[in-house]
């Protein structure tokens, strides 16, 4: 479980403390396909980068499993992010020079995982693309390649921040729906400003200028 | 056959991680790196080599003069037999043999232009073992008679000035290997030294100065150079000019001491201005690779796992560079030594360690530089930026 206990995050612009995230409590249950929903600027990416120790809180606790990433060093919420959590980013962030499969193997670049990261392209229907290189894919293609990375390795906690944004509402909500069937055991949280992009979600949290709203 | 589609992505799976993915899928990137440390550990042992020649060609040239102390009397014919007998009373060690000697003078083809060179002039008794305590082996022809306008040279000298049996060495037609007579070679010795012999009895009917020089001969080389600087010391302020090998090789390095310091000036140039370019390139491709770091260190790599990948990658190329400059420029110069130098029996040598030192600073320097600018860049890096689109 993914838990945030008064966690807060606020930075300077120009002189003044802006909140990106306040007060926020919230827990990520096992299994759980929890949806975040909110306008833009309202705190959402912030609070999955929290959740997910790419960012750490200025106040507050995230508790991963009974321990605090807050008072972690980089190197261990790093080494966390890397064997327990999968992500999927806003673009389908891909390395130009590696083929799908070897980006795929990114999240576990070990020999044994390349079956299951074989596996995985051929659930989401990219498995003939396996060896072509990420300009030789489409958009929908690659956030798929994307989506077959964050799943690898069957992570405890898939982040997706507007995995969407990119991509028409037909493969958007394709590649919703292939993170919800194919996560496994492990959660999805997912932030997204489109409510039709979370039909699947077992619950869903709202926010409002970086406060959890009613 | 056709082939499934996985079994061929299964086949050309690379580890996406190792450096020498990055550096074989991005060879558009790392061949011109590599090319550019190449050509300037090429451009630097080069040079090096060709000046480190000068030097060696001059020991080369007169190695002949290690194994013989000459003194001459500075035209003073009655101090020969004074000088012989100093030496015979008083030299530190056990003299071999002592003889007279004459000598007509000449030139040899440098790559810097004309040398001098001695014809020595030995007696027939003499000239036997001279040859042998040079190492000559065996000849070509035969040795110079008794008052004949006769020589005998070496294998590189025979090279160097075009010369075969029967060719002229001296001639009253040249002023610059001037003798009364055409002195016709009649031997050539098979000998990698350098060496131009005629007979004494020639040199002292038609040469001038009428002198006798003395030429003393240790037993072994170590105590010939213990000999050599004995009469340095002895004889100075004394009428005896000392002609030794030891003082041919501290003239060689006085007189090439500033062109080293000159060298030493153009290369660090060369070398900053190589550095600060591979500096600048490797920036340029850190800057194009920054969502690859962001896109890792958020997926979970630390900041010291993508440092040392990119550190390998770094290293990889500028060894490689190293490596592959050393083996071209040793090519070349073998090359170069066997069309232009050997020809004319022109000294290089192609593994020149000396060369090769100077080529060190150069992916001392680069890595240096890389890995400052890596860790520099690596420790403002923030993933989250990258992957928000917010610093791309």
């Amino acid at each position: 479980m993914i838990e945030a206990k008064q966690a807060s995050l606020e930075y300077l612009d120009h002189g003044k403390v802006v909140y990106a995230c306040r007060d926020v409590d919230l827990q990520v249950r096992d299994g759980e396909f929890l949806g975040i929903l909110g306008p833009s600027g309202s705190g959402k990416s912030s609070l999955l980068y929290l959740l997910s120790g790419l960012k750490v809180p200025t106040s507050g606790e995230i508790i991963v499993d009974g321990k605090n990433l807050a008072s972690m060093s980089d190197e261990d919420r790093s080494r966390i992010r890397l064997q327990r959590f999968g992500f999927v980013f806003q673009q389908p962030f891909l390395l130009g020079y590696l083929t799908a499969l070897e980006n795929v193997l990114l999240a576990s670049p070990k020999d044994a995982s390349r079956s299951n990261a074989l596996e995985l392209l051929a659930k989401l229907g990219v498995a003939e693309k396996s060896h072509r290189l990420p300009h030789e894919l489409s958009g929908g293609e690659r956030q798929r390649v994307c989506v077959a990375r964050a799943l690898l390795g069957n992570p405890t906690a898939v982040f997706a921040d507007e995995p969407t944004a990119a991509l028409d509402h037909r493969n958007g909500l394709q590649v919703v729906n292939l993170l919800s069937e194919n996560r496994g055991t492990g959660s999805l949280v997912m932030v997204t400003h489109d409510p039709s992009m979370l039909e699947r979600a077992d619950r869903i949290v709202h926010l409002d200028d970086g406060r959890l709203a009613e | 056959m056709h082939v499934h589609p996985v079994e061929a992505a299964k086949k050309a799976v690379l580890r996406p991680l190792a450096a020498s993915t990055y550096l074989r899928r991005n060879a558009g990137k790392t061949v011109p790196l590599t090319a550019v440390i190449m050509l300037a550990v090429l451009l630097i042992s080069g040079i090096v080599s060709l000046i480190n020649s000068i030097p060696y060609s001059i020991r080369t040239i007169y190695q002949y003069t290690q194994q013989t102390l000459a003194i001459t009397p500075r035209g003073d014919a009655e101090q020969t037999p004074k000088l012989v007998a100093d030496v015979k009373a008083n030299a530190p060690v056990p003299i071999e043999r002592i003889m007279l000697a004459r000598a007509a003078g000449t030139q040899v083809v440098s790559i810097v232009g004309k040398w001098p060179f001695a014809v020595l002039a030995l007696k027939q008794p003499d000239m036997q073992f001279w040859l042998d305590r040079q190492g000559v082996k065996s000849l070509d022809g035969r040795l110079p008679k008794a008052g004949e306008p006769e020589a005998l040279i070496s294998e590189p000298v025979a090279r160097n000035l075009n010369l075969k049996l029967g060719s002229n060495l001296l001639s009253p037609n040249d002023n610059e290997s001037f003798s009364p007579f055409p002195v016709k070679v009649v031997g050539i010795a098979k000998t990698p030294m350098w060496l131009m012999l005629t007979n004494y009895e020639y040199v002292k009917a038609n040469h001038f100065p009428d002198v006798d020089v003395m030429l003393a001969f240790a037993h072994t080389l170590k105590d010939q150079d213990t000999l050599d600087r004995w009469a340095s010391k002895h004889f100075k302020g004394e009428r005896a000019q000392i002609f030794a090998y030891h003082q041919l090789e501290q003239q060689t390095d006085d007189m090439f001491n500033i062109l080293y310091k000159i060298l030493n000036v153009v290369i660090a140039t060369l070398v900053f201005v190589i550095t600060l370019m591979m500096g600048m390139l490797i920036n340029i491709y850190l800057s194009q690779r920054l969502v690859e770091f962001g896109l890792l260190q958020a997926l979970g790599y630390t900041k010291r796992q993508l440092l040392y990948r990119v550190l390998k990658e770094t290293v990889s190329v500028v060894l490689i560079g190293w490596i592959f400059g050393v083996l071209l420029a040793y090519g070349l110069l073998r090359v170069t030594k066997a069309w232009l130098m050997d020809p004319r029996a022109f000294a290089l040598d192609p593994l020149d360690p000396t060369a090769f030192l100077y080529t060190i600073p150069i992916p001392v320097a680069i890595l240096a530089v890389a890995s400052l600018t890596l860790i520099g860049r690596f420790q403002r890096f923030d993933p989250v930026g990258i992957v928000e689109r917010r610093l791309v």
